[in-house]
């Protein structure tokens, strides 16, 4: 039995490299894959450049601080001229999913004023490339591999069958079953073997550490394809025409891949709306410029609730005193608190919705893990921005000390200033449960394949 | 005869049952997809509005104040919602939605979509749009892949010829059938569409948002067109329905998914843009040094004050009628502007290039003459975009130097001093005005063009060819 089933095999790989339509096709998904890496490994250098850039900007920044206040200054004014960064530097896997690094910023421009104003400032992005999305290898793999998958299997019995040869075959003692699973293994070896390929290419050229990660990576992509065929065995035990065969598996990838991600996309906007970002900073807006209007013992006091250790500094007296400025900077971010809770728990919500409907599509599904090991998605970005808000608190606590105890600001001073750094994190978490959903639809949608290839008779006309 | 087979495409048609359900679905997503954009228009255009209406009060409600101290605390400039874009949503998901206006400089416009989304937004959204440039093409290729070869292995292709028909009109004939057919799954979407315009009183009475429904449907009419046209000619020239049905999905993905992303990226990788850390750090310097390095912000102070006091004919600041500080600050503005203005057309120029690829992909690709062309008229597109950009800036700029004309009138000291809250009332808030139809139409040439040689050309070559198709 086994025998035949070798024999089959080479029959359908001779037959496979006949076909130059689809060695053409293969060798196509290839080059197309190998751009994907290209571009995704690109697109993250370009970033690194970028960010690489940042520190050179500072220094300039400092330099000419340095020229305007040649001697001991009042932190106040450094504070107010000084521009710092934080930044967001990618993983390694980044270049494989790109995710949503090239719509969300990835460093923010601080100074010591409210942080609210200036934590959402976006970065320059072209807008229609954006729309038309990233051409990464988790694209390829998440989009165009089923259709390759579709390509090669569509007719898998039916051109057979259609061609009289089938009737043939089965002349021989041959059982169905092997013929079937001859071809579907054929085609599984080749789609999964080019899905390895450029996965091996794309981990050595974006030089991924060799950690668990890659394993969790290959068994995704593994899974998905598997998922495909499992669709295609279930098309396939329909025993229809090829036409049939193309409408169906074409409507599942559209249905799937297309459809069910832009409905969910609707339903998460319209069941969780976030208007607080608009309204955050509207009102610390409105505080901060307050701030000048009201009594400057009323604004101290409030300042000095929230740190007590400043409030036995000199009272303010005179029209305009830098610690008073700051102090009603800060109460400014401190009035719109729960609104900016309330906003970052809106997105997260957004995004665990996204994670608990993503069985709905195993592409959903396969698009939210591979970003997600790539920390490239909407809750990496959440982090980023807390960890940037953690980096204004020490700045603030670094120049706090200058203006409370009113200690000039030297040129030695400024080496002192904290500075930032933040590295995205494989949110493994949402990556495993991912697979795990994964494996759930490759188990159905094969237990079905099986069970209507077992129950139902081959027809060789 | 050629309506005769048209009937006759039209009847088999409704006849199949594949078909009904199918168009059923499409034309069930189409009205959902009105309904839903309708919902989603109307939620983010109140809340627009409501954000710009609280900012215009708490402009006019502002104590006595200085009027430096009023241009710091500026205004917010929220982008409306353009009235069709509820029918293709365009780039509006990935553009800022509001941005902040101060003296000085020029703010990012932030809080986008898409910045609020997960990265499932990347998978593209539900939008009649979407539905009329992708789905109903795929409606169309499995309407018509089988509409010669079917009649070719039925041998019923030999019984029409023997009529005295000739392929060409028999071609015709099926178009015009199928052609019946997509109107049936279309049309009723797009009375919903102008319906719900009609219910918008704003809307009801601009022939602008008329005239942009018209040519929006007008342009779909064609696209249409020409993917049956070009089915049927491929259908035409294929021995078998499955190599043509294969051949034109092959075509709809290429067209449709791989090309459009593969231009876009390409075009950001040829033409790199600066990044917002860059441009600022340029705008700062050029200011600071003069634009050629050769003008620095202080020498340009000193030479303004030294004029001043020729002028009046004064030896000291005290003496003069006017503030110093605030013709300063004015002469600063209109520099930085100047400095933002150039920086911000080299930006939009390297992003014009990047799109260009794109848009000249047109030619090739109908997908890519429609994409724009549809956003271009629902008022989402890249050049309505920087029109509401160029609109704020223009507001900002001249708020700034109206506050800084009110702060040279209070002459010496006028730091110790402040303007009366009534002022504030007086000045007028920011309004915005989506530009007419004609402005929109100037940046649409090359879809337009492109789209209507695919349909020209289709249906001369394209036809041409099949009457040179063999018959068995």
């Amino acid at each position: 039995m086994m025998s035949t089933f070798w024999i089959l095999l080479r029959y359908e790989w001779r037959h496979f490299r006949a076909a130059k339509g689809l060695v053409l096709l293969t060798g196509l998904v290839l080059l197309v894959g190998l751009y994907g890496i290209y571009y995704g490994t690109t697109e993250i250098e370009r970033q690194r450049q970028h960010l690489a850039t940042l520190p050179t900007l500072a220094h300039h920044n400092v330099e000419e601080l340095k020229k305007k206040f040649p001697g001991p200054a009042d932190a106040g004014d450094i504070g107010y001229y000084h521009t710092t960064f934080a930044v967001h530097h990618p993983t390694e896997w980044a270049s494989l999913a790109l995710g949503q690094r090239d719509v969300n910023p990835y460093y923010v421009k601080l100074r010591l004023l409210g942080l609210q104003g200036q934590l959402y400032a976006s970065e320059n992005v072209n807008p229609t490339k954006v729309l038309s999305g990233n051409f990464d290898l988790a694209f390829v793999l998440v989009y165009l591999f089923p259709l390759l998958i579709i390509a090669l299997s569509f007719n898998l019995l039916s051109s057979e069958k259609e061609q009289g040869i089938l009737v043939l075959l089965l002349a021989q003692p041959v059982r169905p079953s092997v013929v079937v699973a001859a071809k579907l293994t054929l085609r599984l070896l080749l789609v999964l073997g080019l899905a390895l390929l450029l996965s091996a290419v794309a981990i050595v050229w974006a030089r991924v550490p060799l950690d668990g990660r890659v394993g969790l990576w290959l068994a995704l992509v593994v899974l998905y394809c598997l998922f495909w065929f499992g669709v295609v065995a279930i098309v396939t035990a329909l025993q229809r025409n090829s036409a049939f065969n193309a409408v169906a598996l074409v409507g599942a990838w559209l249905v799937l891949v297309v459809l069910l991600p832009g409905l969910l996309n609707v339903y998460v906007e319209a069941t969780r709306p976030v208007p607080q970002g608009l309204a955050l900073t509207i009102k610390q807006r409105e505080e901060i410029h307050g701030g000048w209007d009201k009594p400057k013992s009323e604004t101290m006091n409030r300042f000095f609730a929230l740190y007590p250790q400043w409030r036995d500094t000199a009272t303010i007296r005179g029209r305009f005193v830098w610690r008073w400025y700051y102090a009603f900077q800060h109460l400014g971010d401190e009035s719109v608190r729960p609104l900016v809770a309330a906003y970052t728990d809106g997105l997260r919500q957004r995004f665990d919705l996204v994670e608990q409907l993503a069985w709905v599509s195993p592409a959903i599904n396969a698009q939210v893990s591979f970003s997600a090991l790539a920390g490239t998605d909407l809750p990496t970005h959440l982090a980023f921005q807390q960890s940037a808000t953690r980096y204004h608190d020490a700045l603030r606590a670094f120049y706090y000390p200058y203006l409370f105890r009113k200690v000039a600001f030297t040129h030695d001073d400024y080496a002192k200033e904290p500075t930032h750094s933040f590295t995205s994190t494989s949110e493994l978490g949402t990556a495993t449960s991912g697979l795990g959903k994964l494996l759930l639809s490759v188990a159905v949608v094969w237990a079905a394949g099986l069970l209507l290839l077992q129950t139902r008779p081959l027809n060789p006309r | 005869m050629i309506r005769s087979i048209a009937q006759k495409e039209l009847a088999s048609t409704l006849r199949d049952r594949r078909f009904v359900v199918l168009s059923v679905l499409m034309l069930a997503l189409l009205l959902a997809a009105t309904l839903v954009g309708r919902a989603s228009y109307r939620t983010l255009q109140r809340e627009r509005q409501v954000a710009q209406q609280t900012v215009n009060d708490q402009f006019h409600h502002q104590p006595n104040r200085h009027p430096h101290r009023v241009a710091h605390y500026g205004s917010f400039a929220f982008r409306p919602k353009a009235g069709l874009s509820f029918l293709d949503a365009g780039l509006d998901s990935f553009t800022g939605t509001a941005v902040f206006l101060e003296a000085h400089q020029q703010n990012s416009v932030n809080f986008s979509q898409a910045q609020q989304a997960s990265s499932l937004i990347r998978f593209g959204e539900l939008t009649v749009a979407f539905v009329l440039q992708l789905l109903v093409p795929l409606l169309i290729i499995f309407l018509c892949f089988s509409a010669f070869a079917e009649e070719r292995e039925a041998g019923t292709l030999k019984l029409l010829l023997t009529q005295g028909v000739s392929l060409r009109r028999i071609a015709w004939g099926k178009i015009a059938g199928y052609g019946q057919a997509v109107a049936l799954v279309v049309l009723p979407a797009l009375a919903l569409a102008a319906w719900l315009l009609l219910s918008n009183e704003s809307f009801a009475n601009s022939p602008d948002a008329w005239a942009r429904l018209a040519l929006f449907g007008l342009s779909y009419v064609v696209y249409f067109f020409l993917w049956i046209v070009g089915a049927v000619v491929v259908s035409a020239r294929q021995a078998h329905a499955r190599t043509a049905l294969v051949l034109l999905l092959g075509c709809w993905m290429l067209g449709g998914i791989i090309l459009p992303k593969d231009t876009a990226n390409l075009g950001a990788n040829l033409f790199p843009a600066m990044t917002k850390a860059e441009l600022d750090a340029k705008v700062h310097e050029d200011a600071q040094k003069g634009i050629d390095g050769h003008d620095p912000q202080d020498q340009r102070s000193a030479a303004l004050k030294a004029n001043l006091l020729k002028k009046y004919n004064v030896d000291s600041e005290e003496k003069l009628p006017v503030s110093v500080g605030g013709l300063v600050m004015a002469e600063s503005e209109a520099y930085t502007a100047k400095v933002y203005q150039q920086h911000f057309a080299t930006l939009n120029q390297t992003y014009e290039h990047q799109n260009a690829l794109a848009s000249w992909a047109g030619l090739l690709n109908p997908y890519q003459a429609i994409r724009p062309l549809s956003m271009g008229l629902a008022g989402s597109d890249f050049a309505h975009y920087v029109h509401f950009q160029q609109a704020a800036e223009a507001y900002r700029y001249q708020l700034v130097q109206r506050l800084n004309a009110l702060q040279t009138s209070m002459g010496y000291g006028d730091k110790e001093r402040k303007l009366d809250a009534a002022t504030w009332r007086a000045i007028p808030t920011f309004t915005y005005e989506s530009p007419a139809l004609g402005w929109a139409l100037s940046y649409l040439l090359v879809p337009t063009l492109a789209l209507l040689l695919w349909a020209v050309g289709l249906s001369w070559l394209g036809l041409r060819a099949i009457d040179k198709t063999s018959i068995a």
